[in-house]
């Protein structure tokens, strides 16, 4: 019940609220970088970038790998 | 109250002061970024007033740790989450869904679990008056997820599912003994038992974040798999081997 709940609050009253102000800018306008990043240059978890990222805290990544978030 | 329930419940407020020191300073950070790409966007008004938000929380929790002799604190560290390789666009929508969609989901959770229960009156108080906040900072990561679903392909996310889901775990959490493990005492000082805090993340997970990631494009196959490893015990808690 608690899920349910929060599954229409939380993800169907975020989608609304994102689309209540017309639409993000097409991906056409991103930087080099973001193309970059797009065409998976920077390769994916499989090939080892999160294996190493993670701190004693979950913090940020030391090799490139990505991370988490801690939360309560 | 025993000692340690004392030291446990002083730990636990203090490591949540931290949390939210960090989520404000990355909540400026983004409301910042996203205008580059995205003017018309409600999250970045939202963004800047949850990192008001969290600074309160912050305040909040630490009188509470305080009160329990616990430790001030350390440092809070703002930095990003995302792949290095990844480009500004992509990097912000990463830290949206680790922060928001994962870590602030999962605290909603949480926080009403809390409430729920038959905390002390100060203790309940303080939660109460963050859970209202944390349902609108849960929503800014769905809402910025959906925004950049409809103009572009999110799914290069999937893969980095479980990096997140890693990081925004407690290391222990799915060896933890079951109910009587732990002082039952903890719940009325805000502190969830391991094998409740471990109910609720995977419920969470399985209910409201997975099926929330399928809807907006992003496939939740990887971070499945990712849960059902951990919770067959078959991957050590704490890092992907």
């Amino acid at each position: 019940m608690l899920f349910k709940k929060l599954f229409r609050l939380l993800v169907l009253g975020g989608a609304m609220v994102g689309s209540a102000s017309g639409c993000a800018g097409a991906a056409q306008g991103q930087s080099a970088s973001d193309k970059k990043a797009d065409d998976r240059d920077g390769g994916s978890p499989a090939d080892g970038g999160s294996a190493t990222a993670q701190d004693a805290d979950g913090g940020a990544a030391d090799a490139g790998g990505g991370g988490g978030v801690p939360g309560w | 109250m025993t000692d340690e329930v004392r030291r446990l419940a002083g730990a636990a407020w203090a490591f949540r002061a931290r949390v939210e020191r960090e989520a404000s300073s990355r909540f400026v950070r983004l409301a910042a970024a996203i205008p580059a790409f995205d003017p018309g966007s409600p999250v970045v008004g939202l963004l800047r007033r949850a990192a008001a938000d969290e600074d309160r929380h912050a305040a909040l929790c630490a009188d509470l740790a305080a009160a329990y002799g616990g430790p001030a604190g350390a440092t809070p560290v703002d930095a990003s989450v995302a792949p290095r390789t990844f480009g500004a666009r992509d990097a912000v929508l990463y830290e949206m869904v680790a922060a928001c969609c994962i870590a602030e989901t999962e605290s909603v959770a949480t926080l009403a679990t809390l409430l729920a229960g038959a905390a002390e009156p100060r203790v309940r108080s303080v939660v109460h008056e963050i859970a209202r906040d944390e349902v609108v900072h849960g929503r800014m990561g769905w809402a910025h997820l959906a925004r950049e679903a409809a103009v572009r392909d999110v799914s290069f996310l999937s893969a980095w599912v479980p990096a997140m889901l890693e990081g925004s775990v407690e290391p222990g959490i799915f060896s933890a003994g079951g109910p009587g493990s732990e002082p039952d005492e903890l719940l009325r000082h805000g502190v969830l038992p391991s094998w409740r805090k471990r109910e609720i993340f995977v419920g969470t997970l399985e209910e409201v974040v997975f099926p929330g990631l399928d809807k907006l494009g992003v496939p939740a196959a990887p971070a499945r798999a990712w849960l059902t490893e951990r919770l067959a015990g078959r991957v050590s808690p704490g890092g992907m081997r």
